[in-house]
């Protein structure tokens, strides 16, 4: 009888809650608002194929620099066409998981297994090598996620492992100051992934394994938290990647929920894009997602190792 | 572009019945309009055709001009890399240039050794490879395989072609007889030979021991040497030192050192060699070149042989190398009871690699050893010992031992009388076992981690738990949750085949997941949990209220493994992790001890299946046997032993029971059956040093175990003298056995049995047959290198002689010269209508780029092969056709339909479109009251002429009354139809008879009237 009762209670539950559910919106709903407008890339170690793409970034010509799991760093335009490529120096350990764009226009990796930030010229010319060695000092650091820079031309260097933090170094990569740490408070970081510098030089962090995302100052005052962990709109599961763009939007690619949200700079969710597949419009575990200068997201799309460009 | 063709095409005749068919028509159908009746006679034809076509078979042909290359490229040892990678510049560049685009031809490339596989799938797009990344096995070459693969990888819908790339060695299959049959199925086959410039080579090409062997007679063992010599260098000889050394007895002997000058060609080296004791002989020969550049390959400079000749037992003890001298009591008694027992500990270097080294013992104790200080391959050779060449074997108890040792499911568990599970107990012992899959980074990460799952799983029993968390769609547990295996084994293993484990962020989450499957387990005794993780995940929260301390909290303990993908390997978020809850931290720096470490790891979660009593209980004499005989009764008291079940087999002895526990149908403390040709026994107490402690003192303690190795043990004698020779030839081992008696006479009509076991450890089939007096012959197929042992069972009452052959090299390394002959017969190929293919060579003296270039001059996409069809049965769609054509048919003739209505429909759209005025109405209606009143006259005439008739004479007077009458009659009728035309033709016909009657009674009356006297009925 009992069970009789909890079974109506169950329905009459599911029953009110569907309307309650469809008033709300899903991603289902929502994934309306992004439109697909190109799918490019194929599994491969060829020349422009693509091998677990790790990490993406973009230049000011539109050019798409891709690392994937074979250590290649391959360049590509918007519309998919390889234009060149060419390998980290060693890649045994693993391989990098974070690239930027600095403000002369040279890439810089994170090459995350070797504790190291290298510099490339555009055309894959290795200019420079910072750090190496594995520590926890100033200076020193552990798997790098990611480096941005400034309009000052200070470097801020994420990291994760046994030390979750961020560093920022001066132009000269003289250690200036570090925050984080590991855990769940705010300030602290589980597996800082990825970060974004907006125009007023905050620094955007997709804190992944706390599902949530964090705004510093340059000096490391913590601005902006928000972000829980759940698979509904507005919810983060392991938010792997992160873009803004100038009418004060953050687009998030997310690893666990295998999509791309939209959110405002105070974190409420304006759409979301993508379900797990692999079929053009599904993606698989993505790790990172960029902005071109015409307003086009690029979505890492990982597990399909592939790109796809979306408006949203 | 389209064709027809037909399968049965004898029905096609049918269709000279379609003159008989218009003429039936013709006439069947005359009453119809010449219009209509051609259309049906049209529609009828159509049908028939429609039907006969169906009838045989026509298939709708579509040709299709694209053609498919694909390029065969040989991965066997005896191809270099540089080789390889200038022929992937070939393809790569043969792909780019001579692809026709606007033809839509397709490439793709299949790579072969033993067996071929798919590098790049025939593609539209073509892919340019980078290297090969397909593993295949290299130590063969099976062009025929590779062909067949080929074959059926082609699209049915283009031409097509292979391109062979090979050096023509082939030591698998026979490719010409391939070839053949791609011929017949119109394949083209080009070949591009793999050249390389003659470098000087020395081999070892064999080892001989005489077939007349004897104990105690000096005998000559045979090297043959082989010296190719490079080109150029004809009269150089090779500088080096041959040795030769003999293995017996855990000895090894050098029988000769000697530096030797070797002329270009064959050369056979003897050394003097006698042997007096019995034992099991290993031979190798070794040639080490004095100046290395004179040998390209250093693999085939060895050669090894076995011999056997028969003495007293040997025994071989093995015991765990982290318990040494567990067992030493008990070998120092076996020794004292005369027996020659060898110890050895499963330590790397002393535990055997090869069957060959299991030979000189005719039994085995495996004395509490576990099942991770033996590889995969190991525990097939002490099985396959047993069951092929009768050797013994038996497993002495202990904690590492049976199911408590993880040998639960493994083929050593076969071969026991006893199952390692228990079934039906009362106290059934449950362990829990969670993995955590983080190391989808390392190399062959899915193999890796599917490998040790399946490790895992296969060492749990029955009632044990198991669940698996790895990374799918998000963090999740392959199956749901934590189940047991005994109902679920298939389908875990199944699942585990199709797991495919992403890359985890962190563990936390997994970590909360198992805690809360393992707070459903009190029944559990055991919890444990064990982590790989390539090295770089986010660390689980280790804090009071974290998912560490909740596992701990609920007695799990979590043993990790650090995988060095990442760099050096290590990391402290795993130790941690281990150290919190008490598990065991592993460094693994090579993947291949993975499988050992969960094996014993998953084994923590077996421990229940060790029943101990310290108050201790005696075991009984359940039943006699040759291994209790001369035994008393009773029997000192024991503290522990293993629990098992024994096998439902007749062949099943049970000599000693355990009276506890209770609730298990028996509690078997020493079982033994046959297995194949071998006996094999278990003991699950242990020799005395931690359960039958009471038993070292006891007076019957060497009789006991001396009889259970005694009756374990082969067969052993000198009767006769009976020797066995091998040698390889061209892939086969030819066996030669002499049998003569104690008198040295020939010992004929012997039917002997023999067992062959190849490296895999598989049987093979040998039939030895008399071919001479006291000579007797078989031959078997030697398929991959190692060694090869056979046993000859000369017959009842006579000890089995044991030998075996070596295969030190593989064929990869014989043969060394493109076989031209082979390729140039593959490149003559015809297919069937097509041209020849054609021989793609370029001098091997010329370098990459050149010989490249020079290898493009043949196109490889040229089309001169049979276009490609492709053929689609269309009989249903042409009997559906029939069926409606044949509703038109019958619908044409039963049906008339009026098409007055089109003409003025015309008009009217023809004025609409022409903007003209339409004519009134008026004159429209009028002309169609005129079109009516002609119609209604011929109806009228049509009548008249029906019911007119002649008058005679006599009558001549009425008719001028009829004329009247009908003259009235027409006018009114021609009134009636101007005034109402909706009148039906039934009442005019009756009112104008009426009249006409009506009129000709009264022509009568007057007639009468006019001529009384006429009589009545005449007019």
């Amino acid at each position: 009888m009992d069970s009789e009762l909890i079974q109506r209670r169950s329905l009459l539950k599911m029953l009110l809650g569907t309307p309650a559910l469809l008033a709300l919106g899903g991603c289902e709903e929502t994934a309306s608002t992004g439109r697909l407008k190109a799918v490019w890339g194929r599994a491969g170690t060829f020349p422009g194929g693509l091998n677990k793409p790790r990490a993406m970034t973009i230049d000011q010509d539109d050019l798409i620099y891709i690392v994937d799991i074979t250590a290649r760093i391959q360049v590509f335009t918007t519309a998919g066409k390889f234009v060149r490529g060419w390998q980290t120096p060693v890649h045994t350990n693993g391989r990098p998981t974070g690239m930027s764009i600095d403000h002369r226009g040279n890439l810089l990796v994170a090459d995350t297994h070797y504790f190291r930030v290298l510099t490339y010229s555009p055309t894959g010319e290795l200019l420079d090598t910072l750090g190496g060695t594995c520590g926890n000092g100033p200076g020193e650091f552990g798997f790098l996620t990611d480096i941005v820079e400034d309009s000052q031309g200070n470097w801020y260097v994420s990291e994760y492992g046994e030390y979750d933090r961020i560093q920022k170094l001066s132009p000269s990569r003289q250690f200036l100051l570090e925050w984080g740490g590991h855990g769940s408070e705010p300030t602290q970081f589980a597996r800082p992934q990825s970060m974004a510098i907006d125009k007023h030089d905050q620094i955007w962090v997709a804190d992944a394994c706390n599902h949530r995302i964090q705004v510093f100052d340059t000096s490391g005052r913590l601005l902006k938290l928000w972000g829980t962990h759940g698979e509904m709109p507005g919810e983060l599961a392991y938010p792997y990647g992160l873009t803004l763009d100038d009418s004060d939007h953050v687009f998030v690619s997310e690893f666990g929920n295998h999509r791309v949200q939209k959110f405002t700079l105070d974190g409420r969710s304006l759409g979301c894009w993508g379900t797990h597949g692999r079929a053009p419009g599904e993606v698989q575990n993505p790790w990172a997602v960029v902005r071109d200068s015409h307003n086009d997201i690029y979505v890492l799309d990982t597990g399909n190792h592939r790109v796809q460009c979306i408006q949203l | 572009m389209f064709q027809l063709a037909f399968d049965s095409p004898w029905y096609l005749l049918l269709l000279t019945a379609l003159p008989f068919l218009w003429w039936a028509s013709f006439r069947t159908l005359s009453g119809m309009g010449r219009v209509r009746r051609v259309v049906a006679i049209g529609l009828r034809s159509l049908i028939f055709v429609l039907l006969v076509c169906a009838l045989a078979e026509v298939q709708l042909v579509r040709v299709s001009q694209r053609l498919t290359v694909l390029y065969l490229l040989d991965q066997s040892l005896s191809v270099s890399q540089p080789q390889t990678d200038a022929m992937i510049r070939y393809i790569n560049e043969s792909i780019r240039t001579q692809r026709d685009r606007a033809r839509q031809d397709r490439a793709g490339v299949l790579v072969f050794g033993r067996e071929g596989a798919i590098e790049i799938p025939p593609l539209d797009e073509a892919q340019q490879m980078a290297r090969v990344e397909t593993i295949v096995d290299r130590e063969h070459t099976n062009l025929a395989g590779a062909l067949k693969l080929a074959q059926a990888s082609f699209p049915h819908d283009t031409a097509k072609r292979i391109v062979i790339i090979t050096d023509g060695n082939q030591n698998i299959g026979d490719a010409l007889e391939q070839a053949r049959a791609l011929a017949d199925a119109g394949i083209g086959i080009d070949v591009v030979p793999i050249r390389s410039l003659a470098q000087g080579e020395v081999a070892v090409e064999k080892l001989m021991i005489p077939a007349d062997l004897r104990r105690g007679q000096p005998f000559d063992l045979r090297v043959v040497l082989n010296n190719t010599a490079a080109e150029g260098q004809a009269t150089a000889p090779v500088d080096g030192r041959l040795q030769v050394v003999r293995k017996a007895g855990g000895r090894e002997q050098v029988l000769t050192d000697q530096e030797i000058s070797l002329e270009p060609g064959k050369r056979v080296f003897s050394v003097r060699e006698e042997l007096n004791l019995p034992d099991f002989y290993t031979y190798e020969a070794r040639f080490i070149p004095k100046n290395a550049q004179d040998d390209t390959l250093p693999q085939n400079n060895q050669a090894s042989a076995f011999t056997h000749v028969r003495g007293s037992g040997q025994v071989l003890v093995i015991e765990d190398h982290e318990n040494k001298g567990e067992f030493d009591f008990m070998v120092g008694r076996l020794r004292a009871m005369n027996l020659e027992v060898t110890l050895r500990s499963t330590a790397p270097e002393e535990l055997f690699s090869d069957l060959a080294q299991l030979q000189p013992f005719d039994t085995v104790l495996m004395a509490n050893v576990p099942r991770e200080q033996f590889s995969d391959e190991q525990v097939e050779m002490l099985v396959r010992n047993t069951q092929h060449m009768g050797s013994g074997l038996v497993m002495l108890g202990g904690p590492n031992s049976f199911g408590a040792g993880g040998w639960t499911n493994t083929p050593i568990e076969e071969a026991m009388p006893v199952d390692f599970q228990i079934k039906n107990a009362k106290v059934k012992p449950v362990g829990a076992l969670a993995m955590l899959m983080h190391a989808s980074e390392l190399a062959q990460g899915n193999y890796w981690q599917t490998l040790v799952a399946r490790e895992s799983l296969k060492t749990l029993g029955d009632e044990d738990y198991c669940g698996l968390v790895h990374w799918g769609m998000r963090e999740e547990w392959l199956w749901r949750g934590m189940l047991r295996v005994g109902p679920n084994r298939k389908q875990m293993l199944a699942m585990l085949d199709r797991m495919t484990p992403g890359d985890m962020p962190d563990f936390d989450s997994s970590m909360k997941m198992a805690r809360a499957e393992f707070a459903k387990l009190p029944d559990a005794a055991v919890k444990h949990m064990i982590i790989i993780s390539d090295g770089d995940p986010s660390p689980p929260d280790f804090g009071s209220g974290g998912a560490i301390a909740g596992l701990k909290k609920l007695g799990v303990k979590i043993s990790t493994v650090a995988i060095g993908t990442h760099g050096p390997p290590g990391s402290t978020p795993l130790k941690q992790i281990a150290t919190m809850t008490g598990g065991k931290y592993y460094v693994v720096t090579n993947s291949n001890t993975l499988p050992r470490i969960y094996q014993k790891e998953a084994r923590r979660v077996a421990r229940p299946l060790v029943f101990e009593r310290d108050a201790g209980f005696q075991p009984q004499i359940r039943h006699p046997h040759e291994m209790t005989q001369g035994i008393e009764t009773q029997l000192p008291p024991i503290t522990g032993f293993v629990l098992t079940t024994p096998k439902k087999n007749p062949l099943v002895e049970i000599s000693l029971v355990s009276p506890i526990p209770t609730g298990n149908e028996v509690n078997p403390i020493l079982v033994s059956w046959t297995y194949g040709l071998g006996k094999a026994a278990v003991f699950t107490t242990d020799a005395g040093k931690r359960w039958a402690t009471a038993w070292t003192a006891w007076q019957n303690y060497d009789k006991l175990f001396s009889q259970i190795v005694r009756w374990s043990m082969r067969p052993t004698g000198e009767t006769g003298n009976f020797t066995v020779a091998t040698d390889v030839q061209d892939g086969k081992v030819k066996v030669v056995v002499t049998a003569l008696d104690k008198d040295d006479e020939f010992l004929n009509f012997l039917n002997l049995s023999s067992t062959v076991v190849g490296p895999d450890m598989k049987p093979i089939a040998l039939d030895i047959k008399q071919t001479a007096p006291g000579r007797y012959i078989g031959q078997f197929d030697a398929k991959g290198t190692g060694s090869y042992m056979l046993m000859v069972s000369p017959g009842p009452g006579r000890a089995p002689i044991r030998s075996g052959v070596s295969i030190p090299y593989s064929d990869e390394f014989r043969e060394r010269e493109t076989n031209e002959a082979l390729l140039s017969s593959l490149a003559q190929t015809v297919p069937k209508q097509g041209a020849v293919g054609k021989l793609i060579d370029a001098s091997p003296k010329l370098d990459g780029p050149d010989r490249v270039a020079k290898l493009l001059g043949t196109n490889t996409f040229r089309h001169d092969l049979e276009a490609a069809t492709s053929s689609q049965a269309i009989w249903h769609l042409l009997v559906l056709a029939a069926s409606c054509l044949f509703f038109f048919d019958v619908f044409i003739r039963r049906v008339t339909i009026n098409f007055d209505w089109v003409p003025p429909l015309a008009v009217k759209v023809r004025d609409r479109l022409l903007g003209r005025e339409s004519r009134p109405d008026v004159a429209v209606t009028m002309e169609r009251l005129r079109s009516r009143k002609a119609e209604v006259s011929d109806q009228l005439e049509q009548k008249r002429a029906a019911l007119r008739f002649e008058p005679t004479a006599e009558a001549q007077g009425d008719l001028d009354t009829l004329r009247e009458e009908l003259a009235t009659s027409a006018a009114s009728a021609a009134k009636s139809s101007k005034k109402a035309t909706s009148l039906t033709p039934e009442q005019d016909a009756d009112s104008y008879t009426t009249r006409l009657l009506k009129a000709k009674q009264k022509a009568r009356t007057d007639m009468k009237k006019d001529n009384p006297n006429e009589p009545p009925g005449s007019i």
